[in-house]
C-alpha cells in the first residue's frame, strides 16, 4: 500500500497488471522496461517457467518525476494468468494501490476475460478491497488481431459498472497505448492521494475519466 | 490496520536508531524492513550495493509463498527464513502480522548471532510499527491537486 516517507521525500505505489492467461500483461511490462531510461527504472524481474509463462509474478520498479518535491516510485507487478495459480494472484494483490486489467480482445477469449475479472473482484474482496474504491484502468489488448470483438462489446461486458472507468485500445507488442495506460493509472493514484490527503477542497478535480482512447 | 500511511522524519530517525543498533550488534551488512506487500519501510547498512526495491519485492513473495507451505503442514506461517549462500546469506523474520525484516550478512558473523539480535529487536520494532499503523491517515497532508502532473508522468 502506498506510503509517504517525509524523511526521504518519497512516495511508493504498487500497481498490479491483472488479466487472463496470455493476454499481454508481461508484454506491457517488457515494453515499458525497454523504453524507460536507465536512471528511472530497475531490472525487470520475471519469475517465469521455462516456457516463459509467468509462474509467480513479474516486477518492474520505476521512478517518476517528483511531485511537489517528492520522488515517486511506482512498483509494477503482473500476476500469473493461468487459472490454477489463484493463490499466487492473491499474494501479489496484497497491499495493491491500483489495477490495470488487461483484456484479450479476441472473441474466443471473452469468457476468460470475464472469469478473470470476476476472479479479481473475488480476490480483492478477500482483502476487504473492492472495485468501487480501488483505482483501476481497463486495457483492451491485441487490437491488431483479426478476430477481435468491437470496443462497444468489450465496454458492455467489462466496463458496465455504476462508474465507468477509463479504457484503452492497445497493442502491447508494439507499444500502442502501453504508456497511455500506465500514465492513466499513475495519475489516478496521485489524484486519489490528493483526495485522501486534502479532502475537502480538491474533490471536484478527481473525477474519473470515462472515454475510450484509441 | 495494515498500512502505515506516512513516516515523519522523527519516525524514520527512531526506526534508524533501532536498526543501526541491531546491525552493529549482529554485524550484518544490510537490514531492510518491508511490509508483506513488498513496500520498503526502512533500511540501514550498505544500501548502495543492491537494488533494495527488487530485494523487497522478491522477499515479500518468498515469505508469502512459504506461508502457504506452512499452512499445508498446519502452521500459521514460518516466522523466520534463512537462505544460505557461499559468501552472502539472508535471514528474514516476521516482525508482526504485516511486516518482515530482512538481514543480509557475510562471513564476519553467523546466522546464530543474527538470529539472536533479530529476536531482541523484534519487540521494540513491532511496538513502534504498531503505533505508526494506528495513525489517522486523514491527517496526512500532501499533494495539492494542481501539483499532480498533467498528461504524461512517464514518457
Amino acid at each position: 500500500m502506498s506510503i509517504i516517507n517525509y524523511a526521504n521525500k518519497e512516495i511508493q505505489f504498487k500497481i498490479v497488471y491483472y488479466g487472463p492467461a496470455v493476454c499481454g500483461k508481461t508484454t506491457n511490462l517488457a515494453y515499458i522496461h525497454s523504453q524507460v531510461g536507465p536512471d528511472n527504472k530497475g531490472d525487470l524481474v520475471s519469475l517465469a517457467t521455462a516456457a516463459d509463462r509467468t509462474l509467480f509474478f513479474d516486477f518492474l520498479p520505476l521512478n517518476a518525476i517528483a511531485v511537489k518535491g517528492f520522488k515517486t516510485k511506482f512498483q509494477l507487478y503482473t500476476v500469473p494468468g493461468q487459472v490454477i495459480y489463484d493463490t499466487t494472484r492473491q499474494l501479489v494483490l496484497r497491499s495493491v494501490d491500483g489495477i490495470v486489467f488487461v483484456a484479450d480482445s479476441q472473441w474466443e477469449k471473452m469468457e476468460e476475460n470475464l472469469e478473470s475479472f470476476k476472479n479479481l473482484e473475488d480476490n480483492l474482496g478477500k482483502q476487504n478491497l473492492n472495485m468501487e474504491s480501488l483505482p483501476y484502468i481497463l486495457q483492451y489488448n491485441k487490437r491488431d488481431m483479426p478476430n477481435i470483438a468491437p470496443i462497444t462489446y468489450l465496454e458492455y461486458v467489462l466496463n458496465n459498472r455504476k462508474v465507468r472507468v477509463q479504457s484503452f485500445e492497445a497493442v502491447a507488442s508494439t507499444g500502442q497505448n502501453v504508456f497511455a495506460t500506465l500514465n492513466a493509472i499513475s495519475r489516478l493514484l496521485l489524484y486519489k492521494f490528493t483526495r485522501e490527503s486534502d479532502l475537502a477542497s480538491k474533490r471536484s478535480k478527481t473525477s474519473v475519466l470515462m472515454s475510450t482512447v484509441k | 490496520m495494515e498500512t502505515i500511511p506516512y513516516l515523519t522524519k522523527e519516525d524514520v530517525a527512531h526506526l534508524d536508531t533501532l536498526l543501526q543498533d541491531y546491525l552493529q550488534k549482529s554485524e550484518g551488512s544490510l537490514v531492510i524492513v518491508i511490509d508483506k506487500g513488498g513496500t520498503v519501510i526502512a533500511q540501514q547498512g550498505e544500501t548502495g550495493i543492491i537494488d533494495i526495491t527488487i530485494v523487497a519485492a522478491l522477499a515479500a513473495g518468498s515469505f508469502a509463498a512459504t506461508k502457504e507451505l506452512a499452512r499445508r503442514i498446519g502452521e500459521k506461517e514460518f516466522s523466520a527464513l534463512y537462505h544460505q549462500g557461499k559468501a552472502q546469506h539472508m535471514y528474514m523474520c516476521s516482525l508482526d502480522e504485516y511486516t518482515v525484516m530482512i538481514t543480509i550478512f557475510g562471513e564476519r558473523t553467523t546466522v546464530g548471532l543474527v538470529r539472536f539480535y533479530a529476536v531482541n529487536v523484534t519487540n521494540p520494532l513491532a511496538a513502534l510499527l504498531k503505533t505508526l499503523r494506528q495513525r489517522d491517515s486523514s491527517s496526512t497532508r500532501l499533494l495539492p491537486a494542481e501539483s499532480v502532473p498533467g498528461d504524461k508522468i512517464f514518457v
